[in-house]
């Protein structure tokens, strides 16, 4: 039975480390410790914006179990103390400024934990405070001081035709991406209506429950690492780079990672721990707290306005957008979340002209990053509630709108780019019939929004190696860089293998991650290990499957096409042949492996905007019937309906797990989740303040959907959705609000003040929304 | 300084020193190499670190070892000493109620409790009580899911 008859039978195959995750069992680098290891405390800067004038850590060395300070000129003797993705701004500790509150000022390293905490007590720091630039607007403004004193290090990513990409293009601007196509001057010419409208994107945390944690060891010629990270390969290139060692002198061991959402991407505190344990010449380990974890990144706040011209029947003219992203104090991951933001405005929609600036603006803010999504939730906010208000003033159903306009399958998203994968109009009329669009008419105070996310899925020019070693016995062994961090992806590409090979799930297992031995990857990010990954497991599992095939050929003196590997016996016509019988026979007692290989790039190709074509497309159909209470101005959700398109589902339970979990996450954010400023510090960055979903928040009618429309470039038409579910939510609930009570927040997330403050401006019968 | 603690601990007794300012996670993961219970929030407000003490939930960050002294405690390598599966354990398996795991230890210790103390609980019960873990990865849904399957499963085989 092949994985795909399982499915359609209804009968998935139990998760492979489904046993181990509900006994408790799991391994977490949480778990993990190293004979004499000494644990290390960070001290974090109390200013937004503060020159470090000394440190004076005397007190804390003199204290019993103290064994190291470090602090930012330790770490400015590093070959390169920077890090970050593509603008490298970040040092491994504050070097001269600190930049927000709650940047690394210094680190201890002691017995224990406890001490390392006590002993932060006693370190002196003398700060000459700076002024603080704490929105996109004041690090904007023509006094601002500049954040950084000199330019950064590093290169913006390459794009390709009809965007640019420019590093530190002005002030306090981190980086700016700019894509243009069609005649826009002509383009607006030709609409009969323009409408201009800014949206007000907010600021959330990732609220992963594992925290932050590595163990490392390091010597003066090489570093071992255990951590979290979910991009073991970026990371040994980021340390090799770091600490001038050689990529194979670098090894990061990751084990089972317990949630991330993007937090866990890319190079954050890990160079610290192995500068720490090189000084102390012990194992070191760095556990953060979630208080600390909410002081380290933050999914990016943005101010996004959208100016679209339309003609008076509705259909989609030109859209010139200006973005910014509040990326807080340091790069991280701003560049490409900028440019994914910029890329994704137009929505699934037809044009005949498109601008956009989009920038990301240094802050003293916590540093914005990768959270599922990436960008595109930004954009399909803004985007898809205009169009929302574009049908409303033109009198047009908001459905129609969206459907006159929308994409077909097989048309490009732009010049130079792939096209359309997915049906989008079919899911999102299937999800307009799931929440009752244009049922009877409803009660006073409810109302029914919908709305289409898109995002690109796969990565820009993306790899992924694979290998399959597969015992005599018919195990198989799966090794690749692919993170388990809940999507459930050893489960996936054993799968994959398992198809082709033939075999059960049972003999299954997926390996610990171990750069040493772990084929490369490009880091488990953009919804990529099924598509990718996958594509090179499957070509892994041919590998295996034809030398088993020219094995059998030799020992039969036969042609490899006449036989079949079946159950793992090799058919030849009517004859059967045990294949391990066969295989010890020629080998021997001990049996043999099997080696296989695959490789899946996409490659890069500048004819297309972001100089890769994407991989493939992500629809997020979303739709919500909510109810608004007038008096008070709170939104209920009652019904949310999410769907995507899988392509070919290779684990139906685990793609509605990540639609539901992710459309949760979207509803928080909408509704009241939000890492706020209070002046210079953050409001709540703990989790006694910071309100996540709970079950209590599940709406009342909670539906999700998986569609496999089979056009996706995985296997078998698979394509990714981990972040689909997240990308439409925000806007859907909007326009539900709209439709309910007749005003437009513009601002996320929509509270019971937001929505109140609304109320009232409409019955002094004021024009529009203001923004609130 | 370090005081005695006799408890019972997944039905078999100990006695440990143990200092004072030491919580019952530690005491637990660390000092009886019981890890399941996961420090997450380390605030008693996620429930990833819940464990059952004398039958009822206990965020075991927040709890100072020495309150458990002469207590009866239950973690989830209790529930499944020789590696088969609880019902409880089963029902999370079946309905794919977990991604990354970190909660799930907690939850299923929250559903224990519950089970015990409510057989059948209806909706509104569940909600009051599951409310004290956060899962940041299922959306929930299956969580409750396999609470009314270990629910009616834990009935009919009594």
């Amino acid at each position: 039975m092949t994985v795909n008859e399982r499915g359609r039978s209804g009968g998935f195959p139990e998760r492979i480390d489904g046993r181990q995750k509900v006994r408790g069992a799991v391994r977490f680098t949480t778990d993990f410790s190293l004979p004499g290891m000494a644990h290390a405390k960070v001290l974090r800067s109390p200013h937004p914006h503060a020159r470090i004038r000394t440190i004076d850590a005397s007190r804390a060395l003199q204290m019993p179990g103290v064994l190291a300070v470090v602090t930012g000129a330790d770490i400015s003797a590093m070959p390169d103390p920077f890090y970050g993705v593509g603008i490298r701004d970040q040092p491994v500790l504050a070097i001269d400024k600190a930049r927000y509150v709650g940047d690394m000022v210094a680190a201890v390293v002691a017995e224990d934990e406890l001490t390392a905490f006590q002993a932060l007590e006693l370190i002196d720091v003398d700060y000459d405070r700076l002024p603080a630039l704490m929105t996109i607007a004041a690090a904007l403004s023509k006094d601002a001081p500049a954040l950084f004193d000199e330019p950064s290090a590093g290169v913006p990513l390459i794009v390709g035709a009809g965007a640019q990409s420019l590093k530190e293009p002005a002030r306090n601007v981190l980086y700016e991406f700019r894509y243009s196509r069609g005649d826009l001057d002509a383009a607006m010419g030709r609409a009969e209506h323009v409408f201009t409208d800014t949206f007000y994107f907010s600021r959330i945390h990732h609220y992963h429950l594992e925290p932050y944690v590595n163990v490392a060891r390091a010597d003066s010629e090489n570093i071992e690492i255990w951590s979290c990270n979910q991009d073991p390969f970026i990371l040994r290139n980021d340390l090799s780079r770091m600490f001038g060692y050689p990529l194979h002198n670098v090894r990061i061991h990751t084990a089972m990672i317990g949630g991330g959402f993007g937090a866990k991407s890319y190079c954050k505190m890990e160079p610290l721990v192995v500068f720490l344990a090189k000084r102390v010449k012990r194992p070191v380990r760095l556990c953060l707290t979630m208080d600390e974890a909410f002081h380290t990144l933050s999914k990016h706040a943005a101010v996004l306005t959208l100016k679209t011209g339309v003609t008076a029947d509705g259909r989609l003219i030109a859209r010139e957008s200006d973005i910014k992203l509040d990326g807080g104090a340091y790069s991280d991951a701003s560049v490409s979340t900028t440019i994914k933001t910029g890329y994704r405005i137009p929505g699934p929609y037809r044009w005949d002209a498109i601008s956009t600036v989009a920038s990301s603006v240094r802050t003293n803010t916590i540093p914005g990053g990768s959270f599922r999504g990436f960008g595109g939730t930004q954009a399909n906010f803004a985007s898809e509630s205009q169009m929302d208000m574009i049908a409303r003033r033109l009198g047009l159903d908001p459905l129609e709108l969206r459907r006159k306009n929308m994409l077909a399958a097989g048309e490009a998203y732009a010049p130079g780019d792939s096209a359309f994968d997915s049906d989008f109009e079919s899911g999102l009329s299937r999800a307009a019939e799931m929440i009752g669009y244009g049922a009877a008419p409803r009660r006073k105070g409810r109302g029914i929004g919908v709305s289409v996310g898109l995002k690109d899925g796969g990565g820009t020019g993306n790899q992924a190696l694979a290998e399959i070693k597969v015992s005599d016995a018919g195990e198989i062994m799966v090794r690749a860089a692919a993170v388990e961090i809940g999507q459930g992806v050893g489960t996936v590409l054993g799968a994959i293998a398992a198809d082709i090979l033939d075999r059960p799930m049972s003999v299954v297992k997926y390996a610990e991650i171990d750069t040493d031995h772990t084929p490369l990857d490009t880091g488990t990010h953009v919804s990529f290990a099924t598509a990718v990954s996958g594509r090179a497991v499957e070509a892994a599992a041919i590998d295996v499957k034809n030398q088993i095939l020219d094995f059998a050929a030799e020992r039969l003196g036969c042609d490899a096409g006449e036989l079949l590997l079946d159950d793992w016996t090799i058919r030849r016509g009517n004859q059967s042949f045990p294949l391990q019988k066969m295989l010890r026979e020629y080998f021997g007692p001990v049996g043999t492996e099997f080696i296989g290989r695959g490789r899946m790039k996409i490659p890069y190709d500048a004819a297309a905007p972001l100089g890769s074509k994407n991989l493939f497309w992500m629809p997020c159909w979303s739709a919500a019937e909510v109810d608004v209470d007038e008096e008070t101005g709170k939104v209920t959700v009652l019904k949310l309906v999410v769907g995507t398109d899988a392509g070919r589902a290779l684990n139906l339970p685990a793609c509605h797990g990540q639609l539901e979990g992710a459309a949760l996450q979207a509803l928080g954010q909408s509704l009241f989740e939000e890492l706020a400023y209070d002046g210079t510090a953050p409001a709540n960055a703990d989790p006694m303040n910071y309100r996540v979903p709970l079950v209590t928040d599940v709406p009342l009618k909670f539906e999700s959907f998986i569609e496999e429309q089979g056009m996706g470039p995985g296997p078998g038409g698979a394509k990714g959705i981990g972040e689909a579910g997240m990308l439409g939510i925000a806007a859907a609930i909007a326009n539900a609000v709209e439709d309910a009570v007749g005003v437009r927040v513009l601002q996320l997330p929509i509270t019971p003040e937001r929505v109140l403050t609304a109320l009232r401006a409409k019955e002094a019968g004021s024009a529009g929304a203001p923004k609130i | 300084m370090k005081i005695e603690l006799t408890f019972q601990i997944n039905g078999r007794n100990r006695s440990i020193d143990v200092a004072t300012n030491r919580t019952l996670a530690e005491l637990l993961r660390d000092d009886l190499n019981l890890p399941g219970c996961r420090i997450a929030c380390d605030g008693e407000v996620c429930g990833s670190c819940t464990v059952i003490v004398d039958g009822q939930p206990a965020a075991a960050c927040s709890t100072f070892a020495f309150e458990v002294d002469g207590a009866q405690i239950e973690t989830i390598e209790g529930l499944s000493p020789d590696g088969s599966l609880h019902p409880i354990q089963q029902a999370f398996l079946e309905t794919n109620a977990f991604q990354c795991g970190f909660c799930t230890a907690g939850l299923v210790m929250s559903v224990k409790a519950l089970l015990t103390l409510h057989p059948q609980p209806d909706d509104q019960t569940m909600m009051d009580w599951l409310k004290s873990n956060v899962c940041r990865c299922t959306g929930y849904q299956t969580i409750l899911a396999a609470t009314r399957l270990a629910a009616k499963r834990m009935a009919s085989s009594e």
